[in-house]
């Protein structure tokens, strides 16, 4: 730490226009995201697999655990190595100003993180590397997968401290504060569920394309691709369930805590994206509630409520896609009446002040979808469905999820980077401050290291959101 | 004929120890109470050899309510029942008393250990089907139990008079108020009158020492006397295979089992387990290691980090914000998402009300055929999302109150 403070004065930017700083960040950013979550999201779905494959014999479950180590283990080289390229090259050299303020005041949740880092690839290796040879000390494997778990849910959770605290920052000498900051609970449960959904919806998305693929027509492969697609559909729609309570809870911490991010995401500039992003929602819903009554009926069942459950299901796409209003600037929300309740003639209704509609939407979503899984999993473990029967149309469908899950992650991220703009820390650290940034002359009792602990010195106090 | 050896034996066993006029009162006493009888009873009876260790968590829940009996007495020697002295004498245990200090500290954390054992109690017999025909009243009972121990949990909190009791008191007896139609009648036979008082803690007192006990041991003795009599279903691996096995196969089982098996043959495959044990010693063994593991860890707990006592309950101090118990804190995140006063009873009443009703339900909501859990989606995805929902109440409740 001595010698980062001791460079730190004499970090100069990357001289680019601070748009092509953002978009290069941003898109760096988004990618190691998608990485990222794969690979904590799979850990869990590895660990259980392959439990199941050892407590049920279950040959299909211990081919699949395999698959699925050899592609955390390559995709964990790829996303290792982009994580490590944004630190070093982005951060440091477009953004040298934020990361090294951002080190000073997270120095000890970075540390852990690093740690974390070293863990996983201490797991994850031989795992990779001799997997079949583990598979004579099986305890030892699923401990080594549980611990796999672990370290990758401890990284998440020091990087979310990090990106919640952007978005409601506490006092940088008060590290409890830091730590709980309002928002990091809500992101923590948010991104927790969304990870597995999403590592669920790559497996469906690769199982969809391969059925599609000439090689997926081979009748010693279909029917484990049809599996597969099965397997992964129910993780990403089972754990996408509590993602509207919890995407609510965590709008409505941003409401109290961040009441600008708060306005642009829902009333503002960003509530088209948001718009999209519940739209994609809603599609993930359906088409996966498609994809179960579909599939049932490709095993020559029909299921009258599974098609009731996506008509539903669909109706709630529907009215959650549809717009209040396209509320531009706060006049035009006044004149929706999107800011008055309901019992006085507006649109507000107690709820976290959400429009009706929206909200049946999101319940709807919610109660539907464990309605339709749980008649679709009674099918299942009855022995009803042939694996192999799965047609082109299921295909598409797991096809269709994978990409709206992949969707909505990224532009998720991109509705948060934004909304605390034009802050990278809300109400302290301005994004243009870091290419025009000049540090100061000397180093002074703030670059000491963590325990000075003060942050923030050479950041100039800005005015918040009007 | 084999029953009466074993008997003898065990009389012959438990006289060992005496000699001379002990073993002749053991004997005069034996033939007038029948204490032989009574162990043998107690003692000796089948139970399933798998999952032995799954099922000692109801053992131990037994044990840590009686050690919550025997705390509670022992702080009855010091507690005061006043508003005046309540908080005084609680002071005077901490500071001046270390052991009635230690013997407080295990009363709070043995109902916070107690929570846990009977939550991972109930999930194991949701989880492995225990609950399933004959043995739908064991889940009744234990789930009105676990409405008791609940009620207990939070009629405590309220006795030291301190802050976090006399504010959790208030907010507690004021929510009351929002039931529909008696809230206000309800609130002030709580509270004593239609303001906090002298009587709110008399009242909270009397419930906690003496009502709630009251209905708490006779339903033990009633889950027990259950358990007794259809037997321990444990884990749903003691029957392991019984959809595979042949009808003399069965048959076989069936004869071959020690009482109380076959439990009501209503399900033939699953009115006997595939191995079976004795109770005494080898599951006595295993149950009393894990309680005493309990009641090691909620000593140690009780030593290093005690039981917290706030300054004494102030009424005038209206800026004090009350945090609940951690076992309420997925209701408390309820409240909140209920925020307008006309639906705080749906916060509070309606969905609390409607999910202990269908957790009572359970047996006879559950229909499915086998015992398996991934046989039984019909029960476990709900089940799985109910307990995920409370899991994450909590942690959101943790993140609001920590940034109030």
């Amino acid at each position: 730490m001595p010698l980062l403070a001791s460079v730190t004065p004499q970090l100069t930017p990357v001289p680019v226009s601070t748009g092509v700083a953002t978009a290069l960040v941003g898109l760096l950013m988004l990618t190691h995201i998608q990485f990222a979550a794969w690979q904590q999201g799979g850990y869990i779905i590895l660990a259980v697999s392959d439990f199941v494959g050892w407590k049920r014999k279950s040959e299909r479950y211990d081919r699949f655990s395999k698959g699925l180590v050899t592609a955390l283990g390559a995709t964990f080289a790829v996303g290792g190595s982009l994580a490590i390229f944004a630190i070093m090259i982005l951060f440091l050299g477009l953004w040298s100003h934020f990361y090294v303020d951002l080190q000073r005041v997270m120095f000890w949740p970075f540390v852990a993180e690093a740690v974390a880092f070293v863990g996983e690839i201490i797991c994850l290796y031989p795992l990779y590397a001799r997997w079949d040879r583990l598979g004579k000390v099986r305890g030892l494997r699923i401990g080594l997968e549980i611990l796999l778990f672990i370290n990758a849910e401890l990284q998440m959770l020091l990087i979310n401290i990090v990106a919640s605290y952007m978005l409601t920052p506490r006092p940088a000498n008060d590290l409890p504060a830091i730590l709980m900051n309002p928002t990091e609970i809500p992101l923590e449960i948010h991104r927790f569920v969304g990870n597995i959904a999403w590592a669920g919806a790559i497996i469906a998305l690769t199982a969809g394309i391969r059925l599609l693929l000439k090689s997926g027509r081979r009748p010693d492969v279909r029917p484990y691709l049809d599996w597969m697609g099965h397997y992964g559909l129910i993780w990403a729609i089972g754990f996408t369930i509590a993602q509207p309570l919890v995407g609510w809870e965590y709008a409505k911490e941003i409401q109290l805590h961040a009441y600008a991010s708060w306005y642009d995401m829902m009333l503002g500039g960003l509530s088209v994206a948001f718009l999209i992003q519940v739209f994609l929602l809603g599609t993930i819903f359906t088409v996966g509630i498609f994809y179960l009554w579909r599939r049932v009926r490709a095993s020559g069942f029909r299921s009258p409520a599974l098609a009731v459950c996506t008509v539903l299901s669909f109706g709630a796409w529907m009215l959650i896609s549809t717009p209040s209003s396209l509320a531009w600037s706060y006049e035009d929300v006044f004149r929706a009446n999107a800011n008055v309740p309901i019992w006085q003639g507006g649109l507000l209704i107690p709820w976290g002040a959400m429009i009706p509609w929206k909200l049946t939407a999101l319940v709807a979503f919610t109660g539907v979808t464990i309605v339709a899984l749980t008649i679709y999993l009674k099918y299942v473990s009855r022995g009803k469905l042939r694996w192999g029967d799965a047609g082109r149309g299921q295909a598409v469908s797991l096809i269709t999820v994978g990409v709206a899950i992949s969707l909505i992650m990224a532009l998720m991220g991109f509705i948060r980077e934004n909304s605390r703009g034009p802050f990278l820390i809300t109400n302290h650290m301005l994004i243009n401050q870091q290419q025009n940034f000049s540090p100061p002359s000397s180093s002074g009792p703030a670059l000491q290291g963590p325990a000075s602990n003060i942050g923030f010195s050479v950041i100039l106090p800005v005015e918040p959101h009007p | 004929m084999a029953q009466e050896l074993e008997r003898s034996a065990l009389a012959r066993k438990l006289t060992k120890p005496f000699s001379g006029l002990m073993a002749t009162t053991y004997r005069w006493v034996d033939e007038r109470l029948g204490v032989t009888d009574l162990v043998h009873q107690l003692l000796y009876e089948a139970v399933p050899r798998r999952g032995a260790w799954a099922y000692s968590l109801g053992s131990a829940t037994l044990i840590i309510i009686v050690l919550q009996i025997v705390s509670g007495m022992f702080l009855l020697w010091t507690y005061v029942p006043s508003t005046t002295e309540a908080w005084e004498s609680l002071n005077f245990i901490e500071h001046h008393d270390e052991f009635a200090a230690i013997v407080r500290g295990m009363h709070l954390w043995g109902a916070y250990v107690l929570f846990v054992v009977i939550g991972m109690h109930m999930l194991r017999t949701f989880v492995s089907g225990s609950y399933k025909k004959p043995r739908e009243l064991n889940w009744i009972t234990g789930v009105v139990l676990f409405l008791l121990v609940l009620g207990l949990g939070i009629t405590g909190s309220m006795l030291p008079w301190d802050q976090a009791a006399y504010w959790t008191a208030t907010v507690v007896t004021h929510i009351v108020s929002y039931f529909p139609l008696f809230g206000t009648q309800i609130e002030e036979i709580l509270r004593g009158g239609p303001q906090m008082g002298p009587d709110t803690l008399t009242r909270f007192f009397a419930i906690h020492i003496w009502l709630l006990p009251a209905l708490l041991v006779p339903m033990i003795g009633l889950h027990l006397i259950l358990l007794r009599r259809h037997g321990e279903h444990g884990s749903w691996v003691n029957y392991e295979g019984v959809e595979e096995e042949t009808e003399a196969e069965r048959s076989r089982r069936m004869a071959e089992a020690e009482a109380p098996y076959p439990a009501i043959p209503s399900d033939p495959g699953y009115a006997v387990p595939v191995d079976l044990d004795e109770f005494f010693p080898s599951q006595v063994f295993k149950d009393a290691l894990v309680s005493f593991a309990l009641v090691l860890l909620i000593f140690v707990m009780a030593v290093v980090v005690g039981a917290p006592l706030e300054r004494a309950a102030n009424p005038a101090a209206l800026n004090y914000v009350p945090t609940p118990e951690w076992f309420f804190l997925p209701l408390d995140q309820l409240l909140v998402q209920f925020p307008q006063a006309w639906m705080i009873p749906v916060g509070v009443f309606v969905v609390p009300g409607i999910g202990t009703t269908l957790l009572m339900m359970v047996p006879f909501l559950d229909r499915t055929p086998g015992r398996e859990p991934w046989r039984r989606p019909e029960v476990m995805v709900p089940g799985l999302f109910a307990v995920l929902f409370l899991l994450f109440e909590a942690m959101l409740a943790v993140g609001r109150l920590f940034n109030l």
